[in-house]
């Protein structure tokens, strides 16, 4: 790793932190002065889900076999099941017997 | 409102009760935080890279939307911006606690926001629905979680490594499954499925057509604007 990449990435991780932390104190100082409305909130609701399925569309239409049946699984038992760590392990066994028995 | 009998506190009773409230939940973050690390040895980063992450940006989701584009050179602006779309949802949260917050002098109000999260935002909001005016229970449940997850990364980077065809054992599929889980697994309102569906088409006819990395702002506008535009009756809410 060349030091620019390093000084890249700790860039990087600043921005992100930065970001991070900077919205959390975002919320305080907006209700400081003047209250959310609804409709902002639905937006930004809405824009921070859609944020993450923007993310993994691609990824579930590109990939194998195995990550689409792995998102299929997942999703099911998270929405059944309400278990974030059962949807994980479905999700990983899936994949994992997907291409065991296909690949 | 009753803030007059029962006013704002902070102290280190609170803040145990606070750890002992998140401890359950912490377990479960040991290993989201070992995900994590696997996901990111997998990924090709630099282990104090995902660590400085871990005990920086301490946010799940986008650390997990990063490693998707960790890619030399590394695209900033991209990394900037989706980390800014995930993390608006935390200045809604931090927004509704200001009541409670309110009586603090700025400085320990700023201070109070570092460990927020989802779950210890969630779990205070009640407590705070409950009658609970010590601000320790926010704060002990972040300090519970964010130790969590600093653990749980660093073990998954020392047992990642071990791994030579991530594939085989289905980790690759991880990120996938764990973002997944948070959108879906937050009970949505049914009509969310509009905007998710909006969200999913743009983004994806944005993968195909736009420069890289713009289908993840594309989809997440998409998302926000077409809640914004369907009736407000709509998403009445339930809840808080």
């Amino acid at each position: 790793m060349s030091s620019l990449q390093v000084w890249q990435s700790l860039l990087a991780i600043s921005l992100m932190a930065l970001i991070a932390y900077g919205s959390r104190v975002l919320g305080l100082l907006i209700m400081a002065t003047v209250p959310l409305s609804p409709l902002v909130r639905r937006f930004v609701d809405a824009m921070s889900s859609s944020v993450l399925i923007a993310v993994i569309t691609p990824m579930i239409v590109h990939g194998d076999g195995g990550a689409r049946l792995a998102a299929v699984a997942a999703g099911a038992v998270a929405i059944g099941l309400r278990s974030p760590l059962v949807s994980i392990a479905v999700g990983i066994t899936c994949a994992a017997s997907w291409r065991w028995w296909f690949s | 409102m009753t803030s007059k009998e029962n006013p704002t506190r902070l102290d280190r009773a609170g803040t145990w009760k606070g750890i002992r409230l998140m401890l359950p939940l912490a377990a479960f973050t040991v290993a989201f935080g070992l995900a994590f690390g696997v996901a990111a040895v997998h990924q090709g980063l630099a282990d104090w890279e995902a660590m400085l992450m871990s005990l920086f940006v301490f946010a799940a989701p986008s650390q997990f939307a990063a490693l998707e584009l960790w890619h030399t050179p590394l695209p900033l602006l991209a990394l900037a911006a989706i980390t800014l779309a995930i993390h608006t949802r935390h200045m809604l949260m931090s927004a509704a606690l200001y009541p409670w917050l309110k009586p603090l002098p700025r400085r320990q109000q700023f201070a109070m926001v570092i460990l927020l999260t989802d779950s210890n935002w969630a779990m205070a909001l009640g407590e705070y629905h409950r009658g609970e005016r010590n601000l320790g229970v926010l704060l002990g449940g972040g300090i519970a979680l964010w130790s969590a997850w600093v653990v749980g990364t660093a073990i998954g980077l020392v047992f990642g490594g071990g791994i030579t065809e991530p594939e085989r054992f289905g980790l690759d599929v991880i990120m996938l499954c764990f973002l997944l889980m948070i959108v879906v697994g937050g009970k949505p309102r049914a009509i969310m499925a509009v905007p998710w569906l909006a969200a999913a088409i743009s983004a994806l006819m944005a993968y195909w057509w736009l420069p890289p990395y713009l289908h993840v702002m594309v989809g997440a506008l998409t998302g926000g604007v077409i809640a914004v535009l369907l009736p407000g009756r709509w998403f009445r809410e339930t809840g808080s």
